[in-house]
């Protein structure tokens, strides 16, 4: 049993290295990943001038400015996104690209494609992250605790599991249905709503603010500011990731067990080549 | 004296529903180790279902299948199969060949090393070394498809299932394939290989099964196919040693009741289509137009046994 786990376990670079194969031969794509981003920081930092920092709330006592507010929302709000985005289309765009049968015509484990086709991203996307905080935090001056970036990296770590699963019941429906990115955009924006990725959770109505505190976006991002802005320590941190964990948890068993219905129904219907 | 080879594929009874549609009504085979065995059938016969259950990509609604004597499906079964599949998009585009091959070598379960040095074996096995540097989104279809027989072949599977190889490729590319895939079954490989074009199972595959609307309507050799031929029709060529072209009429008059002749496509008055009657030679027909003045120049058949045989066996008016 060990050692089966074991040889399937170590198939999961041979993805990782093919990921990065195919992500070098497109610089471009790449690139304006980055710029991207770049632009959303610009406009939010000429919002930020509109906005009254008394608005804001505080974090350990220290008062802090819109567009160190938002910089960690907006970050980590990308983060989910491509998560989400990676994790719903990785076997749809195997199967768009003519490359499912044969990865299943191996001697592989459907968990082990599964896994192998978002590892890269698992890997990219809290690196990602943390180097792009580091950058927006040196072009516009902001001031971050640099003893909140390990504590803020462990609860976006503990935010990735809520991520895959989510990104594994979209991908159940888009295998079933071969449509879907829709109902992720949907999803994506109602999350970031109610995230307080832009704003605070307090302007919202009463009724969502007390259903965000269990959006696991929210608790991930409000942690991040507590860490990396009011300098909160591991105390809070750990509190924070005690909570995400068994949500993180729940939404990946459930994205799992979507997603192993959803390929196990296919391969019944004879219908997993087709798109 | 040494028995036959030992069955490495058997499937009994094969039913495969899609909805009310059935793509294999009850199907039986049985190939053996170091055969090629041609799964012959017009487009929609149910070939590509039959090899998609053998690699355990699609549940048989019905009905058994056994490779190399096990009946589990799953991992294990997936293991002691190769597939060719039909598509040309099974790779990925952007990355070399060498990378594609390398990543499922390793999905095989070779270690980084090991997949390097069978990719590039099975590289050089099918003429694909100078290329496998490049991208393989600019190669061409043939070398794709030569791909695709290279990655069958990084575990040296003990069944080897192909579809439609050669369909889409030039006679070079083609005869390269078939030679590739002789030479594996040569070595003990049970080939199951799938195709419609007809004349090319002959001299290459040692047992067929035909298919036809999820049916088998026949299975045995190559030359027992060839016995199902429905009729004898022939393209001849002839001149009279006189100017202006000859009439059906006239050649007709001189075959009487050994054969029946029409004009050939174009009525050139130089190319007639004859069809010897039941029983008659076609030496006979052919000395009787000789014995009249005429100079029969070349004969060939309009199709091939096996051509005849394919049409007879769909049904379909030759």
């Amino acid at each position: 049993m060990t050692a089966a786990v074991l040889a399937e376990a170590a198939k999961l670079p041979a993805f990782v290295r093919r990921d990065i194969k195919v992500a070098l031969s497109y610089r471009v794509a790449f690139a304006s990943d980055v710029l991207g981003l770049a632009a959303q920081v610009v406009v939010f930092s000429f919002i930020a001038k509109l906005v009254e920092p008394s608005k804001l709330p505080t974090f350990g006592g220290t008062q802090v400015t819109y567009l160190e507010f938002v910089a960690t929302g907006i970050v980590l709000n990308l983060a989910l996104g491509v998560l989400l985005y990676r994790v719903a289309g990785a076997i749809r765009q195997e199967q768009l690209q003519g490359t499912l049968e044969s990865l299943l015509a191996t001697p592989t484990a459907t968990a082990t494609v599964q896994i192998g086709s978002v590892a890269s991203t698992l890997l990219m996307v809290p690196l990602r992250a943390t180097l792009m905080m580091g950058a927006i935090a040196l072009v516009f001056g902001l001031h971050f605790d640099t003893g909140g970036i390990v504590p803020a990296t462990l609860i976006v770590a503990a935010l990735v599991p809520f991520a895959w699963g989510l990104g594994l019941a979209t991908g159940a429906a888009i295998v079933t249905f071969r449509r879907g990115t829709g109902l992720l955009g949907a999803g994506t924006t109602l999350l970031g709503l109610a995230s307080g990725a832009v704003f605070p959770l307090a302007l919202l109505p009463a009724w969502i603010a007390a259903a965000a505190e269990w959006n696991p976006l929210a608790i991930a991002i409000d942690g991040v500011r507590e860490a990396l802005l009011g300098g909160a320590g591991w105390s809070e941190a750990l509190s924070d990731i005690a909570i995400l964990i068994p949500l993180s948890g729940l939404t990946l068993a459930l994205g799992v067990g979507l997603f192993k219905l959803a390929l196990d129904r296919e391969r019944r219907l004879g219908t997993l080549g087709m798109y | 004296m040494s028995g036959p080879e030992p069955t490495a594929v058997e499937v009994r009874g094969l039913v495969r529903r899609y909805g009310a549609r059935e793509a294999l009504a009850g199907v039986d085979l049985t190939a053996r180790a170091g055969e090629v065995h041609a799964l012959l059938g017009p487009n929609g016969a149910g070939k590509t279902t039959l090899l998609r259950v053998l690699t355990g990509l699609v549940d048989p609604t019905e009905g058994s299948v056994r490779v190399l004597g096990a009946c589990e499906r799953g991992r294990a079964a997936r293991g002691r199969v190769g597939l060719v599949p039909a598509g040309d998009r099974s790779f990925y585009l952007r990355i070399s060949g060498t990378e594609n091959l390398v990543f499922f070598a390793r999905l095989n379960g070779l270690r980084r090393r090991a997949a390097f040095a069978r990719a590039a074996e099975v590289l050089e096995d099918v003429g694909l070394t100078d290329v496998a540097g490049r991208p393989i989104g600019g190669w061409s279809h043939g070398m794709q498809k030569r791909l695709c027989v290279a990655r069958a072949l990084l575990t040296a599977p003990p069944v080897l299932l192909v579809d439609e190889a050669t369909h889409d490729l030039d006679p070079e590319g083609a005869e390269r394939i078939r030679a590739l895939i002789a030479g594996l079954a040569e070595r003990g490989t049970a080939v199951l290989w799938a195709t419609q074009r007809v004349d090319e199972i002959r001299g290459f595959a040692s047992a067929v099964t035909f298919l036809d609307r999820g049916t088998v309507r026949f299975a045995g050799s190559v030359e027992g196919l060839m016995a199902q031929a429905a009729s004898r029709r022939y393209v001849i060529r002839v001149r009279n040693g006189h100017p202006g072209a000859l009439a059906a009429e006239q050649l007709a008059g001189l075959l009487g009741a050994r054969a029946s002749v029409l004009p050939g496509a174009g009525a050139d008055g130089e190319h007639f289509r004859l069809e010897p009657y039941e029983g008659v030679p076609l030496g006979t027909a052919i000395a009787a137009l000789a014995d009249g003045g005429i100079d029969v120049l070349a004969c060939r058949q309009e199709r091939s046994e096996i051509e005849e045989a394919f049409l007879a066996l769909t049904g379909e008016k030759a």
